[in-house]
């Protein structure tokens, strides 16, 4: 009985952190799926230009010793200016039915940022802030990283924020409206490029807040995170279905929890090989993801 | 009279045609003389998250071969002297495929008579791989360039290839030492348990084939996963040791930590092994500390007795215990790491081998007696082999380092460093 008592605690420990860590594959997967709602193509290098913003606000640290909280503020409008780089770089002039360009494009993007933040720092880890990093609350046998439940509450009022700006706001409007009919939307007024870029550059803004986060919850930043949050990131993105952020946000939550669950019982070598099975299933068997649009077979 | 003249200009004009003529012939010889250079050719990953280790044995490499240079060179087998030549310093970028590219075009369109460097073990294997496998043997095509790498370390590697040598430190004989050194001096650390990253071959082999072993082999006690099959024996237990603690090892990508740190919590070890590269690392020490995790002891791969670690967790990794093949102890040592520093790089393990590297090559050239003209480049390269392999010593920055022709590796000395008040600390001179 002790047995299965403890087997109990170290399984529900395990959904616990992982769901807790997996708020930040939320935020990331919520700029995949914000900014392919928009324009209906996959931004590759979204989680780079949220990395990049992270150490743009680590630079910010280290030449003038700044605040956590002003490191959080730059990392967000740095990630907003990039990201609207990437969009000039990779989208803007790209014939909008090509999006196998596109898509390439914001891959040579993911790599060209990959490469420039390697030779600035030579690949080395660096330390980064961490919030309450000696905050570890323990409830029972149960113990919950402080810091971890405010990067949790932080992607919460994000995702809030970003909510109340598509839904509540003439920019979410318009969004909406390219996202839904780009002709009629440009027939109503609406610049399609400024509709698109400022997308880029919100989902940006979200991409800082969540690469900082992810750099204060591990606790160091390394180009090695990279291409690791980008895949995560687009899993959570097709499981919660292509375009809906509520889906991301889920998905981000159980991807973390299930890749916890994985490690806990199968270990290192397996637990992205079920993870990636799950995009599998997924993809299979409910191609529109959790909550995305119904997409048909042929 | 005008005889006398007359004999007396023909024997002036006999003596400057003598003297126009010997110079005439002497001047292409004297200029090829001056003109030649004993051509190397370097690489390692000097792009990705590994690109450190690339920029810094590049830049201990250049510093070495210019203090070389300025000494006057390397003496060729006609007696003359010639620069040593850095033609230049490739990015392989630890990937297989990049590593074999350029080997194969350094030997078969440059002069070098010599590739160094190489970044990782993987793609060391890959590229030795490739080269010829005995000296001399007439039915292999292999490639027949001789590899001198300061990186490649995993146990092993340069017996794949008569062509390939390494100056890497023997982790066999660190980590039996430094256990046995830990044992003697913690008589209470009776345990002990650990994690490694899976994906860096280096890191896992190393730790689930020699460092576990050589712990279990100074009586410390493994309280991980039950694995009945672990022994003393170097890769005793390998397998089911790899299998069994699949669940506390981690990726060197990874950015949650969570289930391995609390496994080995669990475990209540004394001591805990963290075999990882400094990101990695940082990151699961950081999860310790998180959770509170204190062990007694904590002992961390040779790969992260380096800069990076205090760049990424200076206080996490606080009391980390490391054996090195380099500190700046000796004279030698320290002259070199500020030479390094200057020429932007930083002299660790590894970027200490490729200066090490620098004057064996200078050794091996010498003893060689080569030409070092672009008529006499396959000849040079198996003269400047047979030579290498015939060296069984040499002057290290910490001491001398002894060779083994047959298998092509090095046996170097070690001392062993901890990070204390943040930064790296000689704890222990076994030397």
């Amino acid at each position: 009985m002790d047995d299965f008592w403890f087997e109990f605690v170290e399984i529900t420990q395990s959904i616990g952190d992982g769901f807790l860590f997996g708020s930040t594959y939320a935020l990331i997967g919520i700029g995949f799926t914000l900014i392919f709602g928009a324009m209906g193509k996959l931004n590759v290098a979204y989680a780079a230009t949220a990395m990049a913003g992270a150490y743009s606000s680590l630079a910010i640290y280290i030449l003038f010793d700044a605040s956590l909280v002003i490191i959080f503020i730059v990392s967000a409008i740095c990630a907003a200016i990039l990201g609207y780089l990437v969009y000039l770089a990779c989208f803007r002039f790209i014939p909008v039915h090509n999006h196998l360009a596109a898509l390439m494009a914001s891959v040579g993007g993911l790599f060209f940022i990959d490469e420039v933040i390697v030779h600035a720092t030579r690949g080395s880890p660096l330390n980064f802030p961490s919030m309450f990093s000696e905050a570890y609350f323990e409830v029972g046998p149960y113990g919950i990283r402080g810091d971890l439940l405010f990067v949790f509450f932080i992607g919460l009022i994000s995702t809030g924020v970003l909510l109340y700006v598509l839904f509540r706001t003439r920019l979410g409007l318009a969004t909406r409206a390219v996202a839904q009919q780009d002709v009629a939307a440009r027939l109503c007024g609406m610049g399609i490029h400024s509709t698109n870029s400022t997308t880029f550059a919100v989902a940006g803004l979200l991409g800082g807040i969540a690469g900082a986060m992810t750099a204060a919850a591990v606790g160091i930043l390394s180009p090695v995170m990279m291409l690791p949050l980008t895949i995560k990131g687009l899993i959570v993105t097709v499981i919660g279905g292509l375009g809906s952020i509520p889906g991301a946000i889920i998905a981000g939550l159980f991807v973390g929890s299930f890749e916890n669950v994985v490690m806990y019982f199968r270990g290192i070598d397996e637990r992205d090989m079920y993870v990636v099975a799950l995009l599998f299933i997924f993809l299979v068997f409910r191609p529109n993801g959790l909550f995305g649009k119904t997409i048909t077979r042929d | 009279m005008i005889r006398r003249e007359t004999e007396k200009m023909k024997r002036v004009t006999r003596l400057v045609s003598t003297v126009v003529l010997a110079a005439t012939v002497a001047m292409p010889l004297a200029a090829s003389a001056a003109d030649r250079s004993v051509k190397v050719l370097g690489w390692g990953a000097k792009s990705g998250p590994l690109k450190s280790f690339g920029v810094n044995s590049e830049a201990a490499l250049r510093s070495a071969i210019a203090q070389i240079n300025a000494a006057g060179g390397v003496k060729l087998g006609d007696g003359s002297s010639a620069p040593l030549e850095v033609v230049s310093y490739e990015d392989s970028a630890c990937k297989k495929d990049q590593n074999i590219a350029i080997l194969r075009k350094t030997a078969s369109t440059t002069d070098a008579i010599v590739g160094m460097g190489a970044t990782c073990s993987g793609s060391c294997q890959a590229m030795f791989g490739v080269l010829q496998k005995k000296v001399g043997d007439a039915t292999d095509s292999g490639v027949q360039m001789p590899i001198l790498s300061d990186t490649c370390i995993r146990p092993g590697l340069a017996k794949i290839s008569e062509w390939a040598f390494r100056n890497v430190p023997n982790e066999v004989a660190m980590y039996d030492k430094l256990f046995a050194w830990l044992r003697s001096e913690n008589p209470d650390v009776k345990t002990f348990s650990g994690g490694t990253e899976t994906d860096q071959g280096h890191s896992f082999i190393t730790h689930t084939a020699i460092i576990v072993q050589a712990a279990v082999r100074h009586g410390f006690e493994w309280v991980g996963p039950s694995v009945p099959e672990l022994g003393p024996k170097v890769k005793q237990g390998m397998k089911e040791l790899q299998a069994a603690a699949k669940t506390q090892h981690w990726l060197m990508g990874d950015t949650n930590y969570s289930v391995q740190a609390r496994k080995i919590k669990k475990q209540n070890p004394d001591m805990i092994l963290v075999s990882s590269h400094p990101f990695s690392a940082c990151g699961f020490l950081k999860e310790m500390k998180r959770r509170n995790v204190k062990p007694k002891l904590l002992v961390g791969l040779t790969s992260s007795a380096s800069q990076e670690t205090l760049n990424g967790c200076m206080n996490a990794a606080e009391g980390l215990i490391i054996p090195t093949g380099f500190a700046p102890i000796t004279p030698e040592a320290v002259s070199a790491n500020e030479i390094v520093s200057k020429a932007g790089g930083f002299l660790d393990l590894h970027s200490a081998a490729a200066w090490e590297n620098a004057y064996l090559v200078k050794t091996a050239v010498e003893k060689a007696g080569i030409s070092a003209t672009s008529d006499t480049v396959a000849e040079d390269r198996r003269k400047f082999r047979d030579a290498l392999a015939s060296i069984s010593g040499s002057v290290g920055l910490i001491g001398p380092v002894t060779r083994d022709g047959a298998t092509g590796e090095a046996s170097k000395p070690y001392v062993y460093v901890q990070v204390v008040n943040g930064e790296w600390k000689v704890i222990h001179d076994p030397r």
